[in-house]
């Protein structure tokens, strides 16, 4: 994405103006954008006139709109058709649709007036922030305008007769394909079903590898599965490949990987980066970090439970105690409709930062941030054992005491009231 | 019904030749019953006992018209209705319309008496089994990987005589051919290319054989823990389950220390409805036949299976060595001999008892295979899997769950023989009419058509937490594992931890191990995909249908639960 242009004052309100780029930019972009945002962009809108006769007129305008945002949708739309030739880079597919009123004065469209754009790759927009720029939107436009971002990754996940190819980026996995067929099983009397049915899913595989895997400008393919898919899988490519003498994919065989996942699943990707000989390809990438972070998570909660929270009421407690070494949270929360909700969360990650700790964001466009989002979006590894019972009890005797010193500096007929009770 | 259009169509183009073309018809609704009735003639042979052969004739020509007409079941008033719009539109004459009314109407007497009242096949199956006192049971082999639990099957397969002296020559000249000369006798079993080569059971193998008092469905399954899934889908299919364990030195304790996959198994088949379990301590001849050894292993077992939940009596231990065929069929190692005089796999074999079947309820067959059958009679889309419930008939038709099609049974295979019904707890194959196979998928459940099953998308179940890596919270991603279905899941909420029936703790934060809790299981919808495509599983209570209502959880490649569907949530 590029920073066309930004003014922001000190004390949060300003406006930048963006343009996005690729599918991932549109990610960002949704993620930046929340309710009550103006957002300024080229427009496409059916402007009618009525004449004195009474006949009536409508054309076409392109004309530059202010939307207050009511309502955004992301698709990542990874279904899309085009079928450019082998291991080229693609056009952006995803599609960011905003809908809002119309704030600002127009020659053809009244204030207050509903309309819906798109926002499209490599056309400027620009956003305004009402509540203010805080520091996690600020975050996000300073890693996505970073030039050279990213490590891309491709994916094949596969097992006997199911296969997910999927690419990877820095925030978001897409699902090309899926890739489901029928493998009749092992039989008494005769396995040619199942060896028939394996060389037909094979090479489905195969030609949509050719057609969705852009394998030149890939960091690594990976190829994931339990038992021996992935290498029938691997020979299978490679032994096409060289029939087919594609001097391409053939050039690009040290980038890829084989590894073993317990699942065919796409959930079974998480397992599969964390794999040393993966990880290694993609040191720092940020999904690889989500993913050990959750991981991490997991590990903590079975050897000390009292150090791994979860749930956003807790995570809170924790935080404030100082409590956090590691928070994880979803972007899925700073997306809330409501700017108070998200204050209280970026509140919490730069509690977390000034102590010194780490917070991540999980993108939830990524496998490790579903799970995250599964867990109630937030979770945290705190620095030492904090026994979420004992807090709870605390907080409720702290409440207890404030209630009761209101009491007391409250009016005295309170206390009249409550020691007739204790007489009756 | 093409044959008749295309008769229709025949009387239609020459009207003079009516005559003719009606001999054809009786000529061919002659020869059609034929073929069908072959197999059924020989039921009585294979599957009836000698004493139901007076019947014998009655209930042929029934089962013989049900052939016939089955295709037609549902449709039994429309072929009238459209034939007569066709001859209508056509002029025909009056007495060809009579003709075939006649034909029809004499098959919609016949169709009234085909298939026997499910109550009446019922009784005739339970009259048969007690006479004969010959059962049905499943048997699934489990153990760590290379135990040996193929090569003991193969071994006790030829010792019985269901692996012919060819087979097994060929695959010892195929085995020795490429160095895995050991294996000659898992490659009975080991059928597929990639576990020949690699010398590994990838896929469960299904075979049958006798022993005097039962007739045994053997289940072989793969013991690499990359293939559970696989042994799932057998080990819910199964009554009881033989448990492998190797005795050489070192290879029983790798197999059941944590990562063997022996205490996997053993849960899993235990949690899947097995209480009975016969432990076979094979490779025994490594160890010459070393009575301490086999002591301490039965030692080392005997508390752990307690803990799993085999009683003690339903628990049987022996020692075996598969490759020598010792203590297979008989004892005849002099070693053995001297320390041991306990039964012989097939006489523990023989004594399983049989759990009673559940023929009264509504029929479910969730399919653990499906192909295309090659030979003359058996051709077309065809199914295989255990009936959980009820019966099913030649000519029932059948609603694949989840879709919305209905087949017809075309014929039924059960052992490689072909028979008139099939009862529950019968492993079957059923060759099927009316569907295309893309409708029908490993996982699908065939049931009646007045009940099926429901599609979940969201239950309630109890479980049962087993050893675990991290514990459980709320939101934890799994693997939920439905007989031969398996799919991603979400625990989506702890609702409490029970002890002995009383619920300890409400809304707990985690499930440590060895809990029993109550928890609600979400299916996880694909990600990225927005369009709403709810993900669902056919599967009932426990309450209603036992084995339908079982499951497993899984998550990164180990059984963290096992539980029992108590209510769905829709």
């Amino acid at each position: 994405m590029k920073l066309v242009n930004k003014h922001i004052e000190k004390d949060g309100s300003g406006y930048v103006t963006l343009r996005p780029e690729d599918d991932e930019d549109m990610w960002h972009v949704y993620n930046l954008i929340s309710e009550g945002d103006h957002v300024r962009s080229l427009a496409v809108r059916r402007v009618q006139t009525v004449s004195s006769t009474g006949s009536s007129d409508s054309y076409r305008v392109r004309t530059n709109l202010t939307l207050e945002v009511t309502k955004t949708t992301f698709s990542s739309a990874a279904s899309s058709s085009q079928s450019t030739s082998s291991g080229e880079k693609k056009d952006p597919t995803a599609a960011l649709q905003i809908s809002g009123k119309v704030v600002e004065e127009n020659d053809y469209v009244k204030m207050g007036a509903y309309h819906t754009l798109d926002l499209e790759a490599n056309r400027d927009f620009r956003l305004t922030k009402t509540s203010g720029w805080d520091s996690i939107a600020l975050e996000r436009i300073q890693e996505s305008t970073q030039e050279g971002r990213g490590a891309e990754v491709g994916a094949i996940v596969c097992g006997e007769g199911t296969a997910a190819i999927c690419l990877l980026s820095e925030h978001m996995t897409t699902v090309r394909q899926r890739i489901d067929t029928s493998v009749p099983r092992k039989r008494k009397g005769g396995t040619s079903g199942h060896d028939k049915a394996m060389e037909n899913f094979f090479s489905t595989v195969y030609q949509a590898v050719l057609r969705l895997i852009p394998y030149q400008d890939l960091k690594a393919i990976v190829i994931a599965s339990p038992g021996f898919t992935r290498d029938s899988l691997y020979d299978y490519i490679f032994q096409q490949a060289t029939l087919t003498s594609n001097k391409p994919l053939l050039s690009s065989r040290s980038k890829w990987v084989k590894v073993h996942s317990n699942t065919s699943h796409v959930h079974g990707l998480v397992e599969a980066l964390r794999a040393p000989e993966v990880a290694k390809m993609l040191q720092g990438a940020k999904f690889a970090r989500e993913g050990a972070g959750l991981d991490k998570f997991h590990k903590m909660l079975a050897t000390d439970e009292l150090r791994a929270w979860y749930g956003p009421e807790h995570v809170a407690l924790a935080v404030d105690r100082g409590a956090v070494g590691t928070l994880l949270i979803s972007d899925d929360l700073f997306r809330s409709s409501n700017p108070s909700t998200r204050n209280h969360y970026v509140q919490m990650v730069e509690a977390v930062r000034s102590r010194g700790g780490e917070s991540l964001i999980f993108s939830s466009m990524h496998e490790s941030g579903q799970q995250l989002n599964m867990l109630t979006g937030i979770a945290a590894i705190l620095t030492y054992p904090l026994d979420i019972e004992v807090v709870e009890m605390e907080e409720r005797e702290e409440k207890e005491r404030l209630e009761k010193e209101k009491k007391k500096n409250g009016s005295g007929l309170v206390v009249d009231d409550e020691e007739e009770d204790e007489d009756q | 019904m093409s044959t008749f259009s295309l008769l229709f169509f025949c009387i239609a183009v020459d009207t003079e030749y009516t005559t003719k073309a009606k001999a054809a018809v009786s000529q061919k609704s002659a020869s059609l019953p034929g073929k069908p009735r072959t197999p059924i003639a020989t039921t009585p042979k294979s599957k009836l006992q000698p004493r139901t052969q007076p019947n014998s004739p009655n209930t042929s020509s029934k089962a013989g018209s049900s052939g016939t007409n089955t295709p037609h079941k549902a449709g039994t008033k429309s072929p009238l209705t459209v034939a007569q719009q066709d001859l209508a539109g056509l002029h025909l004459d009056q007495d060809v319309d009579d003709a075939e009314r006649e034909r029809e109407k004499e098959k919609y007497k016949e169709k009234a008496a085909i298939s026997m009242k499910t109550e009446e096949l019922i009784a005739k199956v339970r009259k048969e089994e007690e006479e004969s006192g010959k059962k049905n049971i499943s048997l699934i082999v489990v153990g760590h990987v290379d135990a040996g639990k193929s090569t003991l099957m193969g071994r006790l397969l030829y010792d019985i005589g269901e692996l012919t002296e060819k087979e097994k020559n060929a695959n010892e000249r195929g085995s020795k051919k490429i160095g895995k000369g050991s294996f000659a006798f898992a490659w009975g079993l080991d059928a597929l290319g990639d576990e020949r080569d690699r010398g590994v059971t990838i896929d469960i193998a299904t075979t049958h054989f006798a022993t005097p008092h039962r007739n045994y469905t053997l289940l072989d399954a793969p013991g690499h823990r990359d293939f559970i899934p696989a042994m799932i889908s057998g080990a819910a299919q199964a009554d009881v389950a033989l448990m492998v364990v190797d005795g050489s030195p070192g290879e029983f304790e790798a197999g059941f220390e944590r990562g063997g996959q022996t205490r996997e198994h053993a849960w899993l088949v235990r949690s899947l409805g097995v209480k009975e379990i016969i432990i076979g301590v094979n490779k025994m001849d490594v160890v010459s036949w070393s009575q301490d050894r086999y002591d301490d292993i039965v030692e080392a077992l005997k508390p752990f299976l307690v803990s799993a939940g085999f009683s003690a009596a339903k628990t049987t231990f022996m020692p075996l060595a598969a490759m020598e065929g010792t203590n297979v069929l008989e004892n005849n190692a002099e070693d053995l001999k001297s320390w041991y005089d306990g039964p012989t796999l097939i006489t523990a074999l023989d004594k399983v008892e049989v759990p009673s079947r559940p023929y009264e309820s509504p029929l479910r067959i969730p399919v653990s295979n499906v192909f295309k059958g090659q030979t003359a009679i058996a051709s077309g889309v065809a199914v295989s899997g255990r009936l959980c419930s009820g019966v099913v008939q030649v000519g029932d038709r059948l609603r694949a769950v989840p879709g919305d099609e209905v087949a017809t049974v075309r014929t039924i295979e059960v052992d490689e023989d072909s028979s008139s019904y099939a009862v529950a707890g019968q492993n079957v194959t059923l060759y099927l009419s009316g569907i295309d196979s893309i409708h029908l998928s490993i996982g699908t459940v065939l049931c009646p058509t007045s009940l099926p099953v429901p599609l979940v998308n969201k239950f309630i179940t109890q479980i049962l937490v087993f050893d675990l890596q991290s514990p459980i919270i709320a939101g934890t991603a799994v693997e939920l594992f439905h007989h031969s279905m398996n799919l991603p899941a979400t625990i989506s909420k702890l609702i409490n931890i029970t002890e002995k029936g009383q619920i300890t703790k409400k809304n707990p934060r985690v499930l440590q191990k060895g809990t029993t809790a109550t928890v609600e299981l979400t299916l996880r919808s694909n990600p990225g995909s927005s369009s709403g495509r709810i993900p669902s599983i056919p599967l009932e209570t426990s309450q209603d249908n036992k084995e339908m209502g079982r499951i497993l959880v899984r998550r990164n490649g180990e059984t963290i639960a096992a539980g029992v569907v108590t209510e769905i949530l829709g």
